[in-house]
């Protein structure tokens, strides 16, 4: 249980702390404006594997999610965000006994919504800058007291929470005509909830948006495609089970991402893929090898 | 009066008032610049608060002019007010309205 336990849950961490609707980063968020009156749904596919595990238990973790977000555009300052999970989780691993074991879950995940607001903005010919606090609440919406046959399943394989856990930060954007920089500063605090308590996560996310395609511009173009490349610096405190920290378990990862957006007036599609590139979790915490994302983009 | 003036007038003020009548009725074009717009997903908030507008007949955006072409319908207009909140609300900037 103790190894069970020592688990990063880097999905959280990795999934990143709110999926962006409105044009822009895969990972992470954008100032850009969503009208008012605007919708923007967005739909992502996050494919998640763990193999790299230090403990010696063999432990094999596959997370897949269908995220689906929906962005409203109060006023062209404010918009408000929901985003809504549906996971499958699977963890198999070496018993004590040396016996392989499989558990797994499927379902809704905890709920996120959360506000935007730009307080700064800045608007000149074919480029803006932008600056724009988010703050949020995570929803214990999703099942975390579903058993099998060996009992109530770890928190790797939770679908949620049971805590209401608040988040917020910071985005700064630069776009023009050729590329786009966001970066976000975020912070998670996760609150204690049935004895149990994930690490907080702090993060800071970086996007570069470059427009590979048309090389040039023309009067009536309409469509551009982007070569996207990601980082996210993730840490996450270690988790408490009643109050008691565990020393396997947090810890600080590096990713980057490649991935390619097509971008049109009414839809985007985008695909990439995230490699750790610094991996300092403590001591067993479960490494992860990589995460695969792709969907689309609508604007009504 | 005489009659070659008499029937000059009787021609000219009907043609005079039918010139003016057209010009009040044919579809009026307006342009302006919108800073801050780079992106074609960004471009359809801006279509979207032009169209709510009564009386737009069509719109043309280029991004990379960053310029935006609405074409009214036959007797309405578009009032420099009325686009430049549209631009707001759709989170950019208006300028050179004409």
């Amino acid at each position: 249980m103790k190894r069970i336990a020592g688990f990063t849950i880097a999905f959280l961490i990795a999934a990143g702390t709110s999926l962006p609707a409105t044009p822009a980063p895969i990972t992470t968020n954008t100032a850009l404006p969503v009208a008012k009156g605007e919708y923007v749904f967005r739909q992502q596919a996050i494919f998640n594997q763990s193999g790299d595990d230090p403990s010696g238990a063999r432990r094999d973790h596959h997370v897949a999610v269908s995220a689906s977000v929906l962005g409203y555009g109060v006023t062209a300052d404010l918009a408000l965000f929901g985003v809504a999970p549906l996971a499958y989780k699977k963890l198999r691993m070496t018993a004590p006994g040396g016996a392989r074991v499989t558990r797994e879950d499927s379902g809704l995940g905890d709920i996120r919504a959360f506000a935007r607001y730009t307080v700064y903005k800045r608007d000149m010919p074919g480029r803006t800058f932008r600056i724009a606090p988010f703050a949020g609440i995570e929803f214990p919406t999703g099942d975390d007291t579903a058993t099998d046959a060996l009992g109530r399943l770890p928190p790797p394989v939770r679908l949620g929470s049971r805590s209401w856990d608040p988040f917020g930060g910071l985005i700064v954007t630069w776009q023009t005509l050729d590329y786009q920089i966001d970066v976000q500063a975020s912070y998670q605090a996760n609150i204690e909830a049935g004895g149990f308590e994930f690490g907080d996560v702090a993060r800071l996310d970086g996007s570069l948006q470059v427009r590979l395609w048309p090389g040039e511009l023309g009067d009536d173009t309409s469509a551009f495609v982007y070569g996207v490349a990601e980082l996210n610096l993730i840490n996450q405190g270690k988790n408490r089970m009643s109050g008691v920290a565990n020393p396997d378990s947090g810890g600080t990862a590096l990713w980057g991402l490649l991935g390619l957006q097509y971008v049109t007036p009414r839809r985007i599609i985008e695909a990439g893929v995230q490699l750790p590139l610094m991996q300092d979790l403590n001591r067993t915490a479960l490494q992860r090898d990589y995460i695969a994302r792709g969907g689309f983009r609508l604007n009504f | 009066m005489n009659t070659p003036r008499k029937c000059l007038l009787l021609l000219f003020v009907p043609v005079m008032l039918l010139a003016g009548t057209f010009q009040a009725w044919a579809a009026r074009v307006h342009t302006f610049r919108v800073d801050g717009l780079a992106c074609p997903f960004c471009s359809y908030g801006i279509e979207k608060q032009l169209k709510a507008i009564a009386g737009v007949s069509s719109i043309k955006i280029s991004i990379k002019n960053g310029t935006v072409t609405v074409t009214m319908k036959a007797g309405t207009r578009l009032t420099r007010a009325r686009a430049g909140q549209a631009v707001r609300d759709a989170g950019f900037t208006m300028r050179d309205f004409r």
